[in-house]
């Protein structure tokens, strides 16, 4: 079953929440919606899901149009980021709620129940209550509940983000196993950037209400649409430089960047990222600065260098969604080093220049 | 399919199905007879051969009993202020212009709010003023003694019930036997109460005679004079309903913010600063609450006079419940109805203020929604 | 649990404390010691002076208690019985009516508008006048007055008008606690008698039920917004009605709540004397009444009067008791979140 917003607006009170998302999945696809707090992506699931409504467009599942139909006729499952599990049953009369509430029989239940909670390893476990279990377990007891139902849908709200770093990393391999196997339709929502790119088949990237860009992990990466997207995705985030431009040049205080475009304009923005920059010998390079950071991440070094022409500080923007440093920062090879405050020379390659226009919007050849 | 659109049909409507009863009730026996009763206050009631006749005399019975032959039941017989007398006035003045001047502080002056401001403090000030004029020799009418009830039980019932709570909420063993015993005067019904506080107090044959008759009362007889008969009731009242704020603000004191204290008690802060820069501003929500909930209860009261001391010495100890009671028993159903709506209107602008202009006050102090 | 709340106490200041604390314990108990002493002397005995200590100053009879029991049986008897049947019903109807609404205001949306509560209170004005004046009896004036009011309503629903919300109804309600039982003690008193069902049972427990109603509401409001909302939204995508995700996930979240607010209305209804005075005679007899009525003509008769008092108090302390215990054992203890 696909999932499409469409067109789809929400308002609480004067506070504009969602403007103009339109978003269609396909069938069994898993799509990510992506943003910071405030950007609207819960709220456009729980909108899925019938738990908010609409202030003006539609919502379709399969072909139907569910915008007024009550959320327990919409037959989607949700994995809340708390897991919502009822504390006063057991595993197993979690798991088998949804099909209790549905009339089936308790040998049906039972049966059915069994055949999940294997699926998720959860079959000793079955007689244990929420509060009997780790934060791994829980997590495991909401997804089988949500499968239990074999739904036309999936929606998960940050189901990982309670769990500490390395069982996050497990279950993500888990999670898109598990919805490969099964062939469900899955929107899902986070804010961690890491579980989008390796999750989604597609992301729905969110900014204050805004659709910023719909595209593959690949799209969004290599091809990004906008200036928010560019600083969003990537980590340690994409390099941004003010300048000019003219002649198929990029001019900046730090130095030159042919570009090859031949354009002429007074304000743009040139993205380049870390690992598309090299630190080369002096008058080699196209930027020059001094050497500000080193830092030994493991298989590579990460160089933070202050350019010329600008001062080192760090600004947050208006969400804590990426970080603009004045410090450019470039990825070396693990062996690299150099003293502090040395003077560097940085080279850029051309295939990894992108440009952007003084509103953020991407400027392509 | 028709089963889906009716269960549809509850779902949608589940709000309004699940409030109807209670609403229902309300307009039933709470709403219907008030309006009855507003109706009731402006007749006469008249026992004839084959049953009874209302007939409408306008304010006549409130007139009764605000300047009529009823004055000295109701308001109290006038006479000179004593010393006590302008001492409350001062304070009442006092507390006016406190709350005045917070008013004026707040920034937010809306004519709604100068209209109820108006009303409470006039009324207020207006009831000290009765209170005040009719306290020589104690002949206070039912609505000075409901006040005397209203405002000495409660400051009372406060100051050992929270004093209680402190001291229980020390590093102290046996804590739950406490709170158990403590608990049991709320369980005892009122009338028993009162029947038990009149042996008690029995100056010949109640348990405490031999110390009445050493300290040389032994021919006092508490029941004659008015006010150790009020006392005697605040005191029965008090029994019983301190366990209340006991339980309350024993509750409030164990959940207060510990990084607070421990942090302060680091900076150097005494016990006395710890208790009134962190204990009690996170107490004060709940003790300006468990205070309303006294107040509104205690302009009830009925049981404690009727029956430890029957409205006497004459009317001393009569409340406006009893008052109407009374009337009501009398046939006199216009004015046992005007009675109890004065006692409506007097209780609902206390109580109303009270929250205005305490309670909510503090609850925001501390950040919680109004 | 307990902490230094003012630093370590000194040896003093413990004693002084402890002193306070038993000193208050023996004011709450000395009274009911009386009672109970009471219950068991011989009238002579209460008329010479006060006797302090059973077997030691005067030997106890159970004369009291025989003659509420066996002599008077019945009479004893059926206020007893009439006292746990109205308490009970009354305390059940009253969580029931309250819990309902007290979820509904929690959770759910009301916008009621202005105009439709004006327009009641003109017909509810309307039925009152029509019945006073006697112009027709009060089932044709009821009717008409609700007829006129769905007319109305219908009629405007399109007219704009400001809206309430949830916390006005909130207040409206509890509010209610305000009003002083006997303004409309006697309204009910006519209600009950034009009706016929004046000194039964179910008069009292409708009016008790009305009365203690407002104080669940408040006191479970408080307990419902405090469960997880999430949990009733995964109910309620699995499929489960409003009704059901009620029954099967609030209230049982909810039982420490529910426990709590159940003695108290219960005391509150058990205890209760000048409704049940206004709206009984003979049949639907009360224990308070029973209490009262002991103080005959020729003095209060004080040994029968404790022997009431004993027997009304012990069930409700066991009760408390018995749920403390549960308390404490966590049965109630968890349906609360893990």
């Amino acid at each position: 079953m696909t999932v499409v917003l469409d067109r789809v607006s929400k308002s609480f009170g004067r506070v504009e929440v969602l403007r103009e998302l339109d978003v269609a999945t396909g069938d069994g696809e898993f799509l990510v919606l992506l943003g910071a707090s405030g950007s609207g992506k819960t709220t456009a699931l729980r909108m899925i899901a019938g738990l908010e409504s609409t202030t003006s467009g539609r919502v379709l599942i399969g072909e139907r149009d569910v915008t007024q139909v009550l959320p327990k006729n919409r037959d989607v499952a949700m994995v809340f980021q708390s897991y919502a599990l009822y504390p006063h049953k057991s595993v197993a009369e979690n798991i088998g709620y949804p099909l209790r509430v549905r009339g089936q029989s308790t040998s049906e239940i039972d049966r059915q129940v069994n055949e999940v909670a294997s699926q998720v390893q959860l079959d000793k476990l079955l007689g244990r209550y929420p509060r009997q279990l780790s934060g791994g377990q829980r997590q495991r007891v909401a997804l089988a509940r949500a499968m239990v139902r074999r739904p036309a849908a999936f929606l998960m709200d940050e189901p990982l983000s309670n769990l500490d770093a390395k069982l996050r990393g497990h279950m993500r391999t888990e999670l898109r196993r598990m919805q490969h196997d099964l062939g469900i339709t899955t929107v899902y929502v986070t804010h961690d950037q890491i579980e989008a790119m390796t999750l989604a088949d597609r992301v729905a990237i969110l900014e204050q209400g805004v659709l910023q860009q719909l595209g593959t992990p690949r799209e969004i990466y290599e091809d990004p649409a906008n200036l928010f997207v560019a600083g969003f995705i990537g980590s340690p985030p994409m390099n941004q430089l003010r300048g000019r431009h003219e002649n198929g040049r990029f001019v900046n205080s730090a130095g030159t960047i042919d570009t090859g475009l031949q354009r002429t304009l007074d304000s743009v923005t040139l993205g380049i990222r870390p690992e598309d920059c090299r630190i080369v010998d002096a008058s080699q390079g196209t930027l020059t600065g001094r050497l500000y950071a080193l830092e030994l991440i493991g298989d590579h070094v990460l160089a933070s260098v202050t350019l010329d022409g600008s001062t080192p500080q760090v600004h947050t923007g208006k969400t804590d969604a990426f970080i603009t440093a004045d410090t450019f920062a470039v990825k070396m090879p693990k062996d690299y080093s150099a003293p502090i405050d040395a003077r560097v020379d940085i080279s850029v390659a051309r295939e990894g220049i992108r440009l952007f226009a003084a509103n953020g919007e991407r400027l392509r050849r | 399919m028709a089963s889906e659109r009716l269960d549809g049909f509850f779902d949608r409507n589940a709000g309004r199905l699940f409030i109807l009863p209670a609403v229902l009730l309300i307009l039933t026996f709470s709403l219907f007879p008030l309006i009855i009763s507003a109706w009731l206050s402006v007749s006469r009631f008249k026992l004839g051969r084959d049953g009874f006749t209302l007939s409408y005399i306008g304010e006549l019975n409130f007139k009764k009993l605000f300047t009529g032959s009823q004055q000295f039941h109701f308001l109290g017989t006038f006479s000179s202020i004593p010393f006590t007398g302008w001492l409350i006035l001062i304070v009442t003045a006092l507390l006016i212009g406190l709350g005045i001047r917070q008013w004026m502080r707040s920034g937010r002056l809306t004519v709604l709010g100068g209209i109820g401001r108006l009303i409470a403090f006039g009324t207020i000030a207006a009831l000290a003023w009765v209170f005040a004029s009719t306290m020589q020799d104690g002949r206070l009418g039912s609505l000075s003694t409901t006040l005397f009830y209203v405002v000495a039980g409660v400051s009372l019932q406060f100051v050992i019930g929270t004093g209680l709570a402190f001291l229980c909420a020390q590093d102290i063993r046996g804590r739950s036997f406490f709170r158990l015993v403590f608990f049991i005067p709320l369980m005892v019904t009122p009338v028993g109460i009162a029947y038990t506080f009149r042996m008690l107090a029995d100056m010949s044959l109640g348990p405490f005679s031999p110390l009445w008759k050493a300290a040389g009362f032994g021919d006092f007889s508490w029941a004659a004079d008015p006010w150790t008969a009020r006392l005697v009731i605040v005191i029965g009242d008090s029994w019983q309903w301190i366990p209340f704020i006991f339980i309350i603000m024993l509750a409030a004191f164990e959940s207060q913010p510990r990084d607070e204290i421990e942090a302060a008690e680091l900076d150097g802060a005494g016990p006395w600063r710890v208790f009134r820069d962190i204990t009690w501003p996170s107490v004060a929500p709940v003790a300006a609450t468990v205070v309303l909930i006294r107040i509104i209860e205690a302009f009830k009261i009925v049981d404690l006079p009727n029956v430890l001391t029957n409205g006497g010495p004459g009317i001393a100890t009569e409340s406006l419940t009893l008052h109407a009671f009374i009337e009501w028993r009398a046939l006199n159903l216009g004015g046992s109805a005007a009675v109890a709506y004065t006692l409506l209107f007097v209780s609902t602008i206390v109580c109303v203020a009270f929250f205005q202009l305490v309670v909510r006050p503090m609850r925001q102090a501390r950040g919680q929604t109004g | 649990m307990s902490d230094r709340r003012l630093g370590e106490m000194s040896p003093l200041t413990k004693i002084v404390v402890y002193g306070l604390l038993i000193g208050w314990s023996l004011i709450v108990l000395f009274p009911l010691y009386w009672v109970l002493i009471t219950s068991v002397k011989l009238p002579g005995q209460v008329g010479d002076g006060p006797d302090y200590l059973p077997f030691i100053d005067f030997t106890p009879s159970l004369h009291a208690w025989r003659y509420i029991f066996v002599d008077l049986g019945s009479d004893t008897f059926r206020p007893y019985l009439n006292s746990v049947i109205i308490a009970g019903a009354s305390t059940v109807l009253a969580m029931a009516v309250g819990a309902c609404a007290a979820y509904a205001l929690a959770r759910l949306h009301f916008r009621p508008r202005l105009l439709s509560i004006g327009l009641f209170l003109v017909c509810l004005g309307l039925g009152v006048w029509m019945i006073g004046s006697g112009l027709v009896g009060w089932p044709i004036a009821a009717a008409s007055g609700v007829a006129i009011f769905v007319i109305s309503v219908l009629a405007l629903s399109r007219v704009r008008s400001p809206r309430l919300g949830n916390s006005d109804i909130l207040f409206w309600v509890i509010s209610q606690r305000i009003l002083p039982p006997v303004v409309a003690a006697l309204p009910i008193y006519i209600m009950f008698q034009q009706i016929g069902i004046l000194d039964t049972h179910l008069a009292i427990i409708l009016t008790y039920t009305t009365v203690n109603m407002p104080i669940v509401v408040w006191l479970m409001y408080d307990f419902f917004a405090a469960i997880p909302i999430d949990i009733e939204e995964s109910a309620e995508l699995d499929g489960a009605s409003r009704f059901r995700i009620f029954r099967e996930m609030v209230l049982p979240l909810a039982k420490p709540g529910l426990a709590a607010t159940s003695l108290l209305v219960l005391i509150l209804s058990w205890n209760e004397y000048l409704l049940a005075l206004f709206l009984s005679t003979a049949r639907a007899q009360t224990i308070p009444l029973l209490v009262a009525a002991q103080n005959a003509t020729r003095g209060p008769q004080w040994w029968y009067m404790s022997v009431l008092i004993v027997i009304m108090i012990v069930p409700v302390v066991l009760l408390t008791i018995l749920l403390q215990r549960l308390i404490a054992k966590g049965l109630l203890l968890g349906a609360v979140k893990g």
